[in-house]
């Protein structure tokens, strides 16, 4: 089949009028991903700081107040209450007031002065099962070097027996600051809506629009019209990439450890899908509503099965063969590897050969079926 | 809408398809870190380490590999996200009852993921090296010391820490948003956008009239959705309700109404499918997602933005779920939540109803 440049490139030119001409899809090109980038940047994070603690302190002695301090004097903890009673914990703990609830029984400093353990209730709102178990065990931590202090000053003397001093390191995201690992995804997230829903809705609106038979008694062959229709979602998926992550790097102050052109292949590449599902939801719609209902079908197995908050390594072993078949689920590790661990091509090759298949795959399949559907 | 078989099956489709990828996919509780062993050592005790680490249900011994860098491209690979290397020299160490450094790396990517996996970790070689002081104890003949103070844990609500049991409530609040808002956006733009409006306006319908019959249909779908929802989640995966199914369903009703309302609203003031679309997705999607509690803590937020929660509709629904699915709480106790939701309903539908009249509706 021969393709006529000169025609698509009016087709194109024509899609871009239309496109800049509709006063309400301007605020939505321009606007609609810097909110989504501040928003989804600020509402992703797993940070443990500030944890709303409420202390119910029965012991009032030295050790009492050694073991609050411990929870006082560091960022990761902050005391909301100071309660006095039993009672006042169950209405706290259902309103959602406090995270942890410390209670340290009256009897606490006369068992650790007599060698005896102890013990200090932890009480957590489990609710949020992931944050509950960071809170628990970071309130254990404190406990423990409390104990540390506290068996110092009972026993002098050091023990010294052969044991394990594990040294953790943490690589690529040393903070474990929350924004360096979702912002990535998010510029992923932001491409992939636009470039599906403009494509299949740029298609669907000629057919309600009854333009389609007008198109198809044109001289323009099935092939040019596809990529008279895709080539304008490609350039504006392109540039708001490039406007987004350049936000997204200045706005949050995220590394970019790589290389900004493999970024941009990547993203070249991961396009051939997304506009090839595009493709193939306009051609099997006929109204707007049926393909923003299909376009949703898709969007959210990709979002959920990519690894985006949901790490694939948890999902059983089933459906973590089905991941391979999303082209999120390379694309994130692709931007990810980029932005956080600086690598390249040398180390990220498998995920461009992932991509370039599924997409050659996806778009040519798109193509043949979009122009079966045509004649 | 019940000639369009696609938007049907699809408004059923997509919830069934949400609540067996949260069900069975998603979680955010780590376990078998996948970790990449560099034995320097190689002893009876370096070897009994590894064995130890790769018994537990958290860590999943990937394999040996000959040093440090290879361990890291394994890292960078994304393969392995934990490193384990064992020095030579590690077991003379500890036979001297000396301190034997274990050098650990730990993929810090997913902030969730490595938090969870250091205290993991953390607690592994601390119960580790109380055995060894134990049993170094017992052979000098010493007791063993107590410790001074002992964290007792209970955790409430969510007794064995499954993100399952405030994943599938949070999502059947998304699922409604999905249904009602998103579908019904599109069915008065749509009139619109085919010149069907005039004809309409023309018929002797008040705009109560016309409003209720865009929105019935919807409403029965999306309890529908709530009840299929609700009964995978129990038959399936055993997320059941502590307190009373009724309120259950009177709270779904009345989010569901708040939800189409919202739809409508966003349908009358666009009057494009296209634009009404996009609105809904960032005015009832978006939100009911990200800012309502659903599995992003709102005390992490900016203020700003934790501000902003008080206006979503799904805040106070999903405080009612959990209150439901978790806390074993009454009306009584829940009562702010509906009362909100009720306020959300009657300024929506009063909004709704002036709209439509200075349209040309009649009252």
């Amino acid at each position: 089949m021969k393709v006529d440049l000169i025609r698509i490139r009016e087709l194109v030119r024509k899609e871009f009028i239309q496109l800049f001409r509709d006063r309400k899809i301007r605020p939505i090109l321009i606007v609609a991903p810097f909110i989504q980038i501040l928003v989804f940047g600020y509402v992703v994070n797993y940070d443990i700081r500030d944890i709303r603690t409420a202390v119910l302190d029965q012991a009032q002695t030295r050790e009492s107040r050694l073991i609050i301090d411990g929870f006082r004097g560091n960022k990761i903890f902050r005391i909301t209450h100071h309660l006095s009673h039993d009672r006042e914990i169950e209405p706290l703990m259902i309103r959602g007031k406090v995270d942890l609830v410390l209670k340290i029984g009256p009897g606490l400093s006369e068992r650790v002065r007599g060698g005896n353990t102890a013990a200090v209730q932890i009480l957590a709102d489990g609710s949020m099962s992931n944050m509950a178990s960071i809170r628990v065990f970071y309130a254990v931590t404190v406990l423990r070097s409390i104990n540390t202090t506290l068996l110092h000053e009972l026993h002098p003397q050091v023990i010294h027996y052969g044991r394990v001093d594990p040294r953790i390191r943490t690589w690529y995201n040393p903070n474990l600051d929350s924004q360096y690992f979702f912002v990535p995804g998010i510029v992923a997230i932001i491409i992939m809506i636009i470039s599906l829903l403009l494509t299949s809705i740029a298609i669907i609106k000629e057919k309600e629009a009854g333009t389609m038979e007008q198109l198809i008694v044109t001289p323009l062959t099935p092939l040019e019209f596809i990529l008279g229709k895709t080539i304008p979602y490609i350039f504006v998926a392109l540039v708001q990439m490039a406007v987004v992550t350049a936000f997204a790097v200045w706005w949050f102050d995220l590394p970019l450890e790589g290389s900004i052109p493999a970024l941009f292949a990547a993203s070249c590449l991961f396009l051939l899908s997304t506009l090839g599902i595009g493709l193939f939801i306009s051609a099997v719609s006929s109204t707007q509503q049926q393909a923003v209902m299909t376009t949703f079908f898709f969007l959210l197995p990709f979002f959920m099965l990519s690894g985006f908050v949901f790490p694939i390594a948890n999902m059983p072993e089933f459906v973590q063969w089905l991941t391979y078949l999303n082209p999120m689920r390379f694309f994130l590790v692709i931007i990810r590897g980029i932005f956080l661990k600086g690598v390249g091509l040398e180390v990220l090759w498998p995920q461009y050969m992932a991509l370039l298949l599924l997409g050659a795959v996806v778009f040519s399949g798109a193509i043949g079926f979009f122009r079966k559907r045509l004649d | 809408m019940a000639r369009d078989f696609r938007s049907l099956y699809l408004a059923f489709a997509v919830p069934i398809l949400l609540i067996l990828l949260f069900g069975y996919a998603l979680s955010l509780d780590v376990d078998r870190i996948a970790t990449i062993v560099v034995d320097h050592d190689r002893t009876a005790l370096s070897r009994d380490i590894v064995r130890q680490l790769g018994a537990s249900p958290y860590f999943k011994i990937l394999g040996n590999v000959g040093d440090t860098q290879q361990a890291g491209k394994e890292l960078d690979r994304g393969e392995a996200a934990f490193a384990v290397v064992i020095p030579a020299g590690f077991a003379a160490h500890m036979r001297h009852d000396h301190e034997a450094p274990l050098q650990l790396i730990l993929d810090g990517s997913d902030p969730n993921f490595s938090n969870i996996a250091r205290a993991y970790v953390t607690a592994f070689f601390d119960g580790y090296n109380n055995n060894r002081l134990e049993s170094f104890l017992n052979r000098q003949g010493q007791t063993v010391l107590a410790q001074p103070v002992e964290g007792r844990i209970r955790v409430w609500f969510n007794e064995d820490l499954e993100s399952r049991n405030f994943i599938i409530p949070g999502i059947i609040a998304v699922i409604i948003m999905i249904v009602g808002a998103m579908l019904t956006s599109l069915v008065i733009a749509r009139e619109y956008e085919n010149g069907t409006m005039e004809t309409i306006r023309s018929l002797p319908l008040t705009a109560g009239e016309f409003l209720l019959g865009k929105a019935a249909p919807y409403f029965f779908i999306g309890l529908t959705d709530v009840l299929v929802a609700v009964l995978m989640a129990q038959i399936l995966f055993g997320v059941v309700m502590k307190s009373s199914f009724w309120l259950m369903i009177t709270a779904s009703s009345l989010y569901l109404a708040v939800a189409l309302a919202l739809g409508l609203f966003i349908s009358i003031l666009t009057k494009s499918q296209l634009v009404a679309n996009q609105a809904a997705l960032l005015v009832t999607y978006l939100p009911s997602l990200l800012l309502s509690n659903f599995v992003f803590p709102v005390t992490n937020m900016p203020a700003v933005l934790q501000g902003l929660t008080f206006f979503v509709p799904a805040t106070y629904y999903i405080e009612i779920l959990n209150g439901i699915y978790l806390k074993n709480l009454t009306l009584g106790q829940l009562g702010s939540s509906f009362l909100v939701l009720a306020v959300m309903l009657s300024v929506l539908s009063i909004l709704n109803w002036r709209q439509l009249q200075k349209e040309g509706f009649s009252r």
